[in-house]
């Protein structure tokens, strides 16, 4: 047979942005896919320069828009180090409970599109939101809007918790672990979902270590690896929760990985907020923040709902000199060739779609 | 194709078929026909069946005026197409929380030949600017386009960006725009609201701006 280059995207309703993949393929068999990106690209990291630190946040969390309370968090973690400040322990509480959020919602919005991209549309897609809504609704009451909060500032956040925030949090777990656990009804009872992902795109452990990714896809591939238990920031090391991960490294695999990790951040902030001490949540005022304290390089690493978070920043007075950004989406990409060689043209956004990746971090 | 177009044609233009009539009598013929018409219906004492057809035109015309502009404001399909952040709440636009069915704005189309309205949602980069051309001039007029958020509004906070198009009303004729970063579903429902309103002819507006216009004007002035 000979081989057919199709050419799928820029802009195409499934690929979850703006990504052009260039396709071979040889029948209905994938033989190579080459993806394309750079449509996004405005240059964050050139921009954050040439602004102060406190003017940087909401660039970070405009990177990933599906969680960007994780991302102004990962920011403000390199600022508060390269100031040499300690976020308050109270604060340290509070953020804990607010990047779970995130991580549900982010969580919540990728099973929605993954069912509409391998076809089971709208049914799950309409639920996942019904959900979301209610967690961004509690987001929003602590940081004032919908979806870009910029609600972190070195030494904690821009203002008090609401005072009805722990009764509405803990609500919103005991609804949440009801009708997540419903989600299972229409999807792993499901056989044509199953079959629509089992054994599709095999990711090996030796691949996953090779190839970089983070995060759920490579838990999936059988790797129990994750920045809150290998290097503990906040308090995770007070708190218990184990790490979904399964062997197979499919995309079932990495669809039941996040459907889990769903339940492990309820049980995080459970605890959360059982612990949470009583006592001033509330950061330094913009003016008062001058680096540096004279470090040289500053390096931040986080736990995104995506993967590996990381921010590498040479601080200078009033604004960074340089910044680098290592965004887990960009790396998590780079496995998709390996992954489709052999597939069927079909599977190519079901694989796509368990990837996680989103065009604001990948093309910066 | 064209080629074989051609090779179609080269035999019929070798050898002309002779015409059986010339003009001129295709033209009596066709007054004969319609005077028989004409006498067989004035004999049964009805109206000539021109005259009806020029009747029921006039009529349908002054009624269609409104009916033509009341159906396109009531069933005003967006496109699915999103660049950035605006694009999820576009999608929280389009999921259960907010009823948009009931104005009319059905599920989103992912081509654009089944399309009225484009929803730009998110920052517009150089690169992309070709493509989101490409995809208006593939919708069918009348065509309208909404500017959601302050980057496709503006350029928002990539004003400085050298990648970055400072507002899609450079590149398309925007009739209606969104403000806020990004604006709440609720924000966008009001939006194509005021676009119904514009359709409907509620509000004042030119709303069929030709694209190639805007596009003289831009490259004139070297963007």
């Amino acid at each position: 047979m000979s081989i057919m280059r199709i050419n799928v995207g820029p802009i195409h309703p499934s690929t979850h942005g703006v990504l052009r993949m260039v396709v071979d393929v040889d029948g209905d068999t994938i033989e190579n896919v080459e993806p394309h990106i750079g449509f996004l690209h405005r240059g964050v990291e050139k921009l954050c320069e040439t602004r102060m630190y406190m003017q940087n946040p909401s660039y970070f969390e405009k990177l990933d828009y599906i969680s960007p309370m994780s991302w102004g968090d990962l920011y403000i973690g390199a600022v508060e180090q390269a100031v040499g400040i300690e976020c308050k322990e109270a604060a340290q509480y509070a953020r804990v409970v607010l990047i779970e959020l995130q991580r549900i919602a982010n969580h919540l919005l990728w099973i929605g599109t993954l069912c509409n991209d391998i076809g089971q549309l709208f049914t799950t897609f309409m639920w996942c939101f019904r959900d979301r809504a209610k967690v961004l609704k509690i987001l929003e009451d602590v940081a004032g809007q919908r979806m870009f909060y910029v609600n972190m500032r070195v030494g904690g956040l821009n203002r008090p918790l609401p005072a009805d925030f722990k009764d509405r949090t803990y609500e919103l777990c005991d609804y949440l672990l009801t009708s997540v656990a419903e989600y299972e009804k229409v999807m792993d009872h499901n056989e044509i979902f199953k079959e629509r992902l089992k054994g599709v795109g095999v990711l090996s452990s030796e691949d996953a270590i090779a190839y970089g990714v983070t995060g759920p896809v490579l838990r999936a591939s059988g790797i129990e690896e994750d920045v809150r238990k290998s290097m503990p920031y906040y308090i995770y090391d007070k708190i218990s929760f184990s790490l979904p991960f399964k062997s197979e490294g499919d995309c079932y695999a990495r669809y039941r990985v996040r459907y889990e990790e769903i339940f492990q951040s309820i049980r995080i902030i459970r605890q959360v907020l059982d612990m949470m001490p009583e006592g001033d949540v509330v950061g330094q005022p913009i003016k008062l923040i001058n680096p540096p304290a004279k470090p040289d390089t500053v390096v931040a690493r986080r736990e995104l709902p995506k993967g590996e978070g990381l921010i590498y920043m040479v601080p200078d007075k009033q604004k960074p000199y340089r910044l680098s950004i290592r965004a887990p989406g960009f790396v998590n990409l780079a496995v998709l060739p390996k992954l489709c060689k052999g597939e069927k043209f079909a599977d190519l956004f079901a694989i796509f779609g368990s990837l996680d990746v989103i065009f604001g971090e990948t093309d910066r | 194709m064209s080629e074989d177009l051609e090779m179609r044609a080269a035999p019929e233009e070798a050898a002309p078929a002779e015409m059986p009539y010339t003009p001129e009598q295709f033209m009596n013929a066709e007054q004969q026909m319609n005077a028989l018409v004409e006498n067989s219906l004035a004999k049964q004492g009805k109206e000539p069946v021109n005259a009806l057809f020029t009747k029921l035109s006039e009529v349908s015309k002054s009624m269609s005026k409104g009916a033509i502009k009341w159906s396109r404001r009531n069933s005003l399909w967006p496109l699915q197409f999103g660049l950035a952040c605006c694009a999820i709440e576009l999608m929280d636009f389009g999921a259960a929380r907010i009823d948009a069915e009931r104005k009319g704005y059905l599920l989103f189309r992912a081509t654009p030949r089944q399309c009225d309205v484009m929803i730009v949602a998110g920052w517009v980069t150089k690169s992309v600017v070709p493509r989101i051309k490409r995809l208006y001039e593939q919708m069918a007029s009348p065509r309208y386009v909404l500017a959601f958020g302050e980057c496709a509004t503006c350029g928002g906070p990539w004003w400085e960006s050298y990648n970055i198009v400072k507002g899609i009303d450079q590149v398309l004729p925007v009739d209606v725009y969104v403000a806020g970063c990004p604006p709440r579903p609720e924000n966008l429902f009001a939006g194509l609201m005021k676009l119904q309103d514009k359709v409907g002819g509620k509000v004042a507006g030119d709303t069929e701006r030709n694209i190639s216009e805007t596009f003289r004007r831009n490259e004139n002035a070297g963007l």
